[in-house]
């Protein structure tokens, strides 16, 4: 069951908020915790500054990210529609225990997103359809610590 | 609430940095740009007032990053009353071992060095 009307925001980083607003309105429609709110907005927020600066502003493409929800019985599904170049987050290589524990000074400035965001919902999911991608962030109802 | 953040500087260098609102990639250059002021202004320590910052994705994590690498080790990081949500990420990214966590503003220890 669709728990509210699809929208489209622009592939701009000032979108960000319009996209977590979103979010927040969709899991309002749910019990789920603060907690667990807090994270799905994190990894929808990290995967959507990825589509728009890495799929799209670098490659000069101007198009809509589309943002959708959809509550079942067990879960509440998010998904993030582009028409930037194919990118899959499930391919790139998460931080290991060892890289976490670097102290600030030894790090690499980036790759902590896409682990936010992976490791922030109980699933995640990529699939490219027909010339799009389409990351899928699924939450479960239940375990709602 | 939209991101807000502002410098003040105390007698002895240290550099207090009060950050409000939802700290996203879009507002993280305001972050930096706050940091870099401060070390321009040569701050002996940063100290980051977290009571309002709502969220915080990786590029305000990547800013914590850029601020120790850029004011280098002797420049201790604090991080004063972060809510929950945003220590937790912390902790999930192994930063709160490289910054000095404090629930409220302590002067008597975050200012005498």
């Amino acid at each position: 069951m669709s728990v509210l009307e699809k929208k489209s925001f622009p592939a701009d980083l000032d979108s960000l908020e319009g996209l977590r607003d979103y979010v927040l309105a969709a899991a309002a429609k749910t019990k789920l915790s603060k907690k667990k709110v807090y994270k799905l907005e994190l990894a929808v927020e990290e995967i959507a500054t990825n589509v728009i600066l890495y799929g799209c502003q670098e490659h000069n493409i101007e198009v809509d990210v589309v943002i959708e929800a959809e509550l079942t019985e067990q879960s509440l599904v998010i998904t993030l529609i582009d028409q930037g170049v194919p990118f899959n987050p499930k391919d790139k290589e998460l931080p290991n225990e060892e890289d976490l524990a670097k102290s600030l000074d030894e790090r690499p400035i980036g790759g902590l997103g896409i682990f936010l965001a992976r490791t922030g919902v109980d699933r995640f999911n990529y699939e490219r359809q027909d010339e799009v991608n389409v990351n899928i962030f699924e939450v479960f109802l239940k375990d709602n610590d | 609430m939209a991101f807000q953040t502002s410098l003040e500087m105390t007698a002895n260098g240290v550099a207090k940095i009060n950050l409000a609102g939802k700290l996203d990639a879009g507002t993280a250059n305001q972050f930096k740009e706050i940091i870099e002021e401060a070390a321009a202004r040569d701050a002996r320590r940063i100290v980051l007032m977290a009571q309002e910052l709502e969220f915080m994705a990786s590029a305000g994590l990547r800013v914590l990053v850029f601020t120790k690498q850029k004011l280098g080790s002797p420049v201790d990081l604090y991080v004063i009353g972060a809510q929950e949500q945003v220590v937790e990420t912390m902790e999930m990214t192994g930063l709160n071992h490289s910054v000095i966590m404090m629930d409220y503003y302590d002067a008597d220890k975050v200012e005498v060095l």
